[in-house]
């Protein structure tokens, strides 16, 4: 047990004092904060920028004057009134005096009405608040002369009341958008640290010092001491580049864009523990299979091949929990949840959804549990018998022959 | 007795690396463990310190049959390794905690064989900066750190200036003074012959020789004369049926069946009124021995 921490310790140390750690979590955090500064850099750059003006011309006084009331709603526009022609319009928005225009004639019986934009390649869309506005005021406006009573306004006015309802018994809740973001947080996390075991573990051998380090303390404890190093370190990572993600989002960010966008009244404290548990267990399950592979080669340049089955597993099973997130009752992200390779990832936004209790929860985490088990078990038997082989890569047939051995 | 192996084997597959090899470390001094490349000393040695299991036999320390957890011993391998962007401080303290010593005994430990190696100003500095040489002394730093009982040397000198050779030698004889034993590998033959006083001969993982190597010299009779002379002399070995081994600047190392020959060819120089520098009967050389023993 002691010499475990004396790995982990030396693990921790190793890793931090590495410049591309270093420089790349750096990187990351100045990149968080910074993106997270756009918007007002754009607005710091580009001035306060007032809102587009926009001229309602209403040569043939269609509205009866009445256009002035558009004025008064809240839209995005600076809403002018006028008479103009279309040159003059024209002229207006090539001098910049206004940046679009409506223009609403009278043909016969038709009322047609233009919008003008300078160009239209910049792809401007047609203001359809305004334009639905002025349909309805126009309505009204008609409506009016008609002298109807109230009963009869209300009768062509139903006011219809929607909701939402779905036929089947399971009902997911929360942001889906939220629980998309961390679950690639959990997969980058899980996959930055179980690379490092590997690339740690080759590096010994390559430097010829495993010779000496297992002659020192046991390949347990290497193993475990690795996988708890480098997972705490990369918990602290992930901590800080989450820590600094939130409070560059409240710092920076416009409140009322930051909460459309990122309901965040699910997180809780419970979902962020099932969370922190199934990262856990879900990097440790990795882990191990990473250092599997990193002992069964020799040389850096091997890392890579030897690393590709367990990266295939580690991307499958992201993608199966990441794509059943959209349709979360369905069965595949039931499935998703309990199996070992997918649930780190899936069971936490399950649970935030609401659609896995905690009967759900404790078995995912049984299952998950006695992988890590089965895969340490494993692991360290091969490594064992694997770390002290130089030369070329241990193909699967080898390592079950390695872990047959005594 | 300290260290025993008994009837010890280990096969990888279907090839037996270790086959019944057996020998024993008496008192502290150093046993030579030899064998030509892929003779199974490697394998002996990791049986030994614990790393490997072995499929049968016996191994114990003192009684105590050897476990990776029940032994601290010293290991210096074959594959020289350190880690390339660690300072030299760190890694030792980290092997030295890993031995089981308390941070001040490692520290005082560090220092004194620092000096004694000659490495004081490397302890800073990341491994990568130095010289193959030192990077060897830091590794056999690592080896006796923690002031181990019995330490394994596997090609201690192996790449190593003359200078920093003879230091090494001094510890290592240093270290049997104080008591410790030491199992030496390595492919000089004269360094063996130097420091150890029984060796084994490993060939395709079985035992081709052991025992005190004073007396298995003994066993062999004499098969070279060297003879220095200021002339040309070959007429005479020719003369009496010898073979020229190897001649430089008159002198001459002979191949002999029997002494009394060697001796009849020396009355025929000095009756010859030739001058005799230099006449020595040798005796195989420990080269000559593992060839004979090991050589295909």
């Amino acid at each position: 047990m002691k010499d475990m921490f004396i790995v982990m310790k030396f693990t921790m140390k190793e890793m931090v004092r590495r410049k591309s750690f270093l420089i790349s979590t750096l990187i990351i955090l100045v990149l968080i904060v910074v993106g997270f500064n756009v918007p007002n850099l754009i607005k710091k750059f580009s001035g306060e920028k007032s809102n587009d003006k926009l001229l309602i011309v209403d040569n043939d006084d269609v509205f009866e004057g009445n256009l002035e009331i558009l004025k008064q709603l809240n839209t995005k526009y600076e809403i002018e009134i006028g008479k103009a022609t279309f040159d003059e319009v024209k002229q207006k928005i090539e001098n910049g005096d206004i940046q679009d225009a409506v223009i609403v004639e009278k043909e016969d019986n038709t009322i047609k009405s233009r919008y003008v934009v300078k160009n239209t390649t910049m792809m401007k869309e047609v203001p359809e608040g305004i334009i639905n506005t002025m349909n309805s005021l126009y309505t009204s406006l008609q409506i009016s002369k008609l002298g109807l009573s109230e009963e009869q306004l209300k009768s062509i006015s139903p006011n219809f009341e929607f909701s939402l309802e779905q036929t089947d018994t399971e009902r997911a809740n929360g942001n889906v958008l939220v629980m998309m973001i961390m679950s690639m947080i959990l997969f980058f996390g899980i996959y930055f640290c179980v690379a490092q075991i590997s690339s740690s573990i080759t590096t010994e051998k390559t430097s010829k010092i495993m010779e000496t380090l297992v002659t020192s303390t046991s390949p347990k404890n290497i193993i475990w001491g690795k996988t708890l190093g480098i997972g705490l370190i990369g918990l602290c990572q992930m901590v800080l580049i989450v820590g600094t993600a939130f409070f560059s989002a409240k710092a920076f960010l416009d409140k009322e864009l930051l909460d459309s966008v990122l309901d965040m009244s699910n997180i809780t404290v419970g979902l962020g523990i099932i969370t922190a548990v199934y990262f856990v267990l879900g990097y440790l399950e990795f882990a191990l299979l990473y250092a599997l592979t990193g002992s069964t080669v020799s040389k850096p340049e091997d890392i890579q091949s030897a690393n590709m089955p367990v990266a295939m597993i580690t991307v499958v099973g992201f993608y199966l929990s990441y794509f059943t997130m959209m349709n979360p009752t369905s069965e595949l992200n039931q499935i998703a949840g309990l199996l070992p390779i997918s649930s780190p990832l899936c069971m936490p936004f399950r649970v935030m959804m609401g659609i896995s209790g905690p009967k759900d929860v404790a078995i995912s985490i049984a299952i998950l549990i006695v992988t890590c088990a089965i895969i340490a078990k494993v692991t360290i038997k091969i490594y064992s018998n694997a770390i002290l082989n130089y030369g070329k890569k241990i193909s699967l047939k080898d390592a079950l022959k390695l872990y047959k051995q005594k | 007795m300290s260290l025993i192996l008994k009837n010890v084997s280990k096969s990888f597959a279907e090839k037996q690396a270790v086959d019944n090899v057996s020998f024993s470390l008496e008192k502290p001094g150093v046993y030579g463990l030899l064998g030509t490349n892929g003779a199974g000393k490697t394998t002996t040695i990791r049986m030994l310190l614990g790393i490997l299991k072995k499929d049968s036999g016996e191994i114990t320390w003192k009684g105590k049959t050897v476990d990776r957890k029940n032994v601290n011993f010293g290991y210096l391998p074959e594959e020289r390794g350190v880690y390339p962007k660690t300072k030299i401080f760190d890694q030792l303290m980290y092997f030295a905690e890993l031995k089981g010593m308390k941070k001040d005994e490692a520290v005082k430990s560090i220092n004194k064989w620092a000096k004694e190696l000659k490495v004081q100003e490397y302890l800073p500095m990341t491994a990568e900066k130095l010289s193959k040489g030192n990077q060897q002394k830091i590794q056999f730093m690592t080896a006796i750190i923690h002031n181990p009982e019995l330490v394994v040397l596997d090609e201690p000198f192996s790449g190593l200036d003359p200078v920093n050779t003879e230091i090494l030698k001094n510890i290592i004889i240093n270290l049997v003074k104080n008591g410790k034993y030491v199992i030496m590998s390595a492919h000089q033959m004269a360094t063996i012959e130097e420091f150890c006083e029984n060796i084994l001969i490993l060939n395709k993982g079985k035992t081709v020789l052991q025992g005190n190597l004073k007396e298995i010299k003994e066993t062999y009779s004499a098969n070279r004369v060297e003879i220095h002379v200021k002339q040309d002399i070959s007429n005479y070995i020719n003369e009496y049926g010898l073979t020229i081994e190897n001649e430089a600047n008159y002198n001459y190392i002979i191949k002999i069946t029997e002494e009394e020959t060697a001796h009849k060819l020396l009355n025929k120089l000095i009756t010859s009124n030739i001058q005799v520098d230099k006449f020595e009967i040798k005796k195989p050389t420990l080269n000559d021995i593992f060839i004979e023993k090991v050589g295909e």
